[in-house]
């Protein structure tokens, strides 16, 4: 380390040569790291299939609903980025301007539900389930596996919401909104990742 | 590289993370409950069906051999046995037990009347007769 | 020991390590019925054999399990068990039902005692693992009930440590799954599929919750590491473990009339399910290697140590070699199965338990260690009993190999029993690692009854 030695205060210093330091707690981070691997595993698994008929998964994937699926891209972007605007609030000490954010986050996730389940009240009506075909199997299982985290998020985020509305969270106390920001972009992420290979891609 | 790694969070994380995953698996009980009628073979279940499963369960059946792949690994598969052999052949090879033949695996006599072994293979027929994705490979078992 | 009532622990680790002889008595009959396949017929055919074989692992197990959670939940409340009388009059009970049942197999024709004992009422019977009569399922739920009543209470009134809220959650588990046992449907595919709710949800569920929770106390005791770095672990591991473990569930959904979709979601949270047993293997090492003390109990660490290896290795592994449904169609109920059941059962659980049982009886005798001629003894038995089941699980995975090959894969599929005649050099080895085993057992036992003076502890 070559840090100046008239420099006296720890946190100059630290501001000069700021160790990478990672957002939210390890717990929820190995988490995350499990939660991805189940997904990636499950992608893996759909490109496996896939190769096996080609034709027949794209045809299925023609039937997908995009313009649903872009709209909600959009929602979980939104919403991640309100999540990020929370967390600066709450850095800077503004807990009420953060649950503002929070309700932000929370209605676009809300959105994502609402317009989820009227894309799969559309498709049960039109006989998609899990034994219906390969892509129907893998569309399903993915995209609920996911929507699942979508909920599970939610209830995460209205976790932190009702912490800031009680000022539990400040610049001194992060890791519980870091946290929980952290496992909102990973929900972000995977869909990001989700959309185009099962709805999109060719 | 610096981190925080709480107790707290630790526990957060298991309790939301098995609630989580034992909901996701109430779901997919749920949709193979709905789903069963289509592959587990339930209209052929009748009386006799019934009847002989109790016998196979109080004969303890699986002691020894496998139904479905589940069991002891001592005797053959009998999930797909009526297909491999017929009905008057399980019949007749469960009266002519045991072989003394010796050195050899030998199966009890288990003494059932006829209609406990009417009804045992109604149950191997039924059994038979569940889609299970084609398994076993062969008709070997 | 801290607190006087810990000492009801000790009946129960004796009857375990009884039971656990009785177990591979009829382990080293079944072995040799494989090649000899008329040995002690009629008189003890081979289902009855293995019934009482794996009856006994389950019954000295729950015994290992109760007597550990009497030694550690008042150590870990800091305060005496609520009610000793109670546990003590539990273990003669379980212990009487448990004689019971198994004479029963043995003297009693199954067929005869099944409508003796209420089958017909509610068929419960004749189930792989879950083949006890009706009244000692209820009676299993009683004396369940009793202990976990017993131990709550200790815990409520007492320090609620991570470990104890575990070790607790896994106990109630177990009991609670216990209870889809008393449901048999006719329709076959149902009765596979919730008799796993029992057999899976057991092994690969909340069980690890209970043996992650006893390591975790003997490793807290044994090395002097600070316990909020090993709870904090603990928790981390146990999610993993649950979080791959539940859906893994799926992997016993592949050919049993359940939706085909299950192999998908079963090959995918199974093939996940190694990582919790090599997080508690590399946790274990980790701790040891961080010790801040040098306990005298050496052999205890070994166990502790050797039960990560081994539970990876048996479960983690082996799981995870036939676990993807490619794989499974050809594997499905051969002798591969067995081979991972035997190292996965000896590996996790066998081993936990003895694990604590060597941390604990030396204390409950009066001494923090045994003597140093004790321990080596002990040693040797770990050192004989592992690797004999490793050459168990080599050679019917040899033999599993053959077999699929012979019998599923060949163009011209040969039929079971020619098969059995043919990997019968297989058997024939896995007979004598059977017997090291057993050798190893002895030694075990008898390393109860070294004396010796008391090795002095060390600081690091």
């Amino acid at each position: 380390m070559n840090t100046p030695a008239y420099t006296l205060d720890a946190r100059a210093a630290d501001a000069t040569a700021p160790t990478p330091h990672l957002p939210g707690d390890l717990a929820i981070w190995i988490f995350i790291l499990a939660e991805l691997l189940a997904f990636g595993v499950f992608l893996v698994a759909y490109a496996f299939a896939r190769s096996g008929d080609v034709a027949g998964f794209d045809a299925r994937q023609l039937g997908l609903d995009r313009d649903a699926g872009a709209i909600n891209t959009v929602l979980l972007l939104t919403s991640s980025f309100f999540v990020v605007r929370a967390t600066q609030a709450v850095a800077a000490g503004a807990c009420a301007r953060a649950s503002g954010w929070l309700v932000g986050a929370i209605g676009c996730g809300l959105g994502f539900v609402v317009i989820k389940v009227f894309e799969y009240a559309e498709k049960f009506g039109a006989g998609v389930t899990l034994s219906s075909s390969t892509f129907d199997m893998f569309y399903l299982s993915l995209t609920f596996f996911h929507f699942m985290h979508v909920l599970l998020g939610l209830v995460i985020l209205a976790a932190l919401w009702l912490g800031t509305r009680q000022r539990r969270y400040g610049p001194d106390n992060m890791n519980g909104i870091e946290s929980g920001a952290a496992y909102w972009h990973m929900v972000d992420l995977v869909w990001l990742i989700l959309f185009p290979l099962v709805y999109v891609m060719r | 590289m610096s981190g925080t790694f709480t107790k707290a969070m630790a526990r957060n994380v298991f309790y939301g993370g098995t609630v989580f995953f034992f909901l996701l698996f109430i779901a997919l009980t749920f949709d193979t409950m709905q789903g069963l009628p289509k592959s587990d073979n339930r209209a052929a279940i009748t009386p006799a069906v019934a009847a002989g499963k109790h016998v196979w369960e109080t004969r303890n059946c699986l002691g020894c051999h496998t139904l479905l792949g589940e069991g002891a690994y001592y005797a053959p598969e009998l999930g797909n046995v009526y297909k491999r052999r017929g009905p008057e052949f399980i019949k007749a090879w469960i009266q002519s037990m045991p072989s003394n033949t010796p050195g050899r695996r030998q199966m009890p006599q288990f003494n059932l009347t006829d209609k406990e072994l009417d009804d045992l293979v109604e149950f191997l027929k039924y059994t038979s007769e569940i889609n299970t994705q084609n398994w076993p490979p062969n008709i070997e078992g | 020991m801290k607190y006087k009532s810990q000492a009801v622990a000790m009946p129960y680790f004796i009857a375990a390590i009884g039971l656990f002889v009785g177990q591979i008595l009829f382990g080293l009959v079944l072995g040799l019925q494989y090649v000899v396949g008329d040995f002690l017929f009629p008189s003890i055919p081979f289902n009855i054999a293995r019934m009482v074989h794996t009856n006994l692992l389950i019954v000295w197990l729950l015994f290992g399990f109760m007597g550990s959670a009497y030694y550690l939940v008042p150590e870990e409340a800091e305060t005496e068990l609520y009610s000793p009388k109670l546990a003590l009059g539990l273990f003669w009970i379980f212990l009487a039902a448990g004689a019971l049942t198994i004479l029963g197999y043995l003297f009693v024709d199954y067929n005869t005692l099944a409508s003796a004992t209420g089958n017909d009422i509610l068929a419960t019977m004749g189930r792989e693992f879950l083949e006890q009569p009706l009244l000692t399922k209820i009676g299993i739920v009683v004396v369940a009930l009793a202990f976990l009543f017993n131990i709550s209470m200790t815990m409520l009134k007492g320090r609620k440590t991570v470990i104890n809220i575990v070790l607790l959650l896994g106990l109630w588990g177990l009991a609670v799954f216990f209870l889809f046992s008393f449901y048999n449907p006719t329709n076959l595919v149902m009765d596979k599929f919730y008799w796993w709710w029992v057999v899976h949800l057991w092994v690969e569920g909340v069980w690890e919750l209970i043996m992650a929770a006893l390591l975790a106390f003997v490793l807290i005791k044994v090395t002097g590491v600070d316990r909020e770095v090993i709870e904090k672990w603990l928790y981390v591991i146990i999610t993993l473990a649950l979080v791959t473990g539940i859906i893994g569930t799926g992997h016993h959904y592949f050919w049993i009339g359940t939706p085909a979709y299950w192999q998908w979601w079963g090959s995918i949270f199974s093939a996940l399910e190694p990582i919790p047993f090599f997080a508690m293997t590399v946790f274990a090492f980790n701790m040891v290697n961080r010790r801040r003390r040098e306990h005298p109990n050496r052999a205890a660490v070994l166990w502790a140590l050797g039960t990560g290896v081994m539970a990876f290795l048996g479960a983690g592994v082996w799981g995870f070699l036939h676990t993807l449904a490619p794989v499974n169609y050809y594997t499905h109920g051969s002798q591969i199965t067995a081979a991972h059941g035997h190292m996965a059962f000896y590996g996790a659980y066998v081993m936990v338990v003895i694990t604590i049982m060597s941390y604990a009886m030396p204390i409950l005798r009066g001494r923090q260690a045994n003597s140093n001629k004790a321990q080596v003894i002990e040693m040797w038995s770990f050192w004989i009993m592992t690797i004999s089941m490793v050459f168990i699980t080599l050679f019917l995975t040899g033999a599993g190999i053959l077999q699929v090959w012979l019998q599923r894969v060949s163009e011209d599929p040969m039929p079971f029993m020619m098969v059995q005649d043919q990997i019968a050099l297989f058997y024939w080895m896995r007979l004598w690692s059977g017997v090291g085993f057993a050798v190893g057992l002895v030694l075990y036992v008898v390393s109860f009854f070294i004396k010796g003076k008391e090795p002095e502890a060390v600081a690091a």
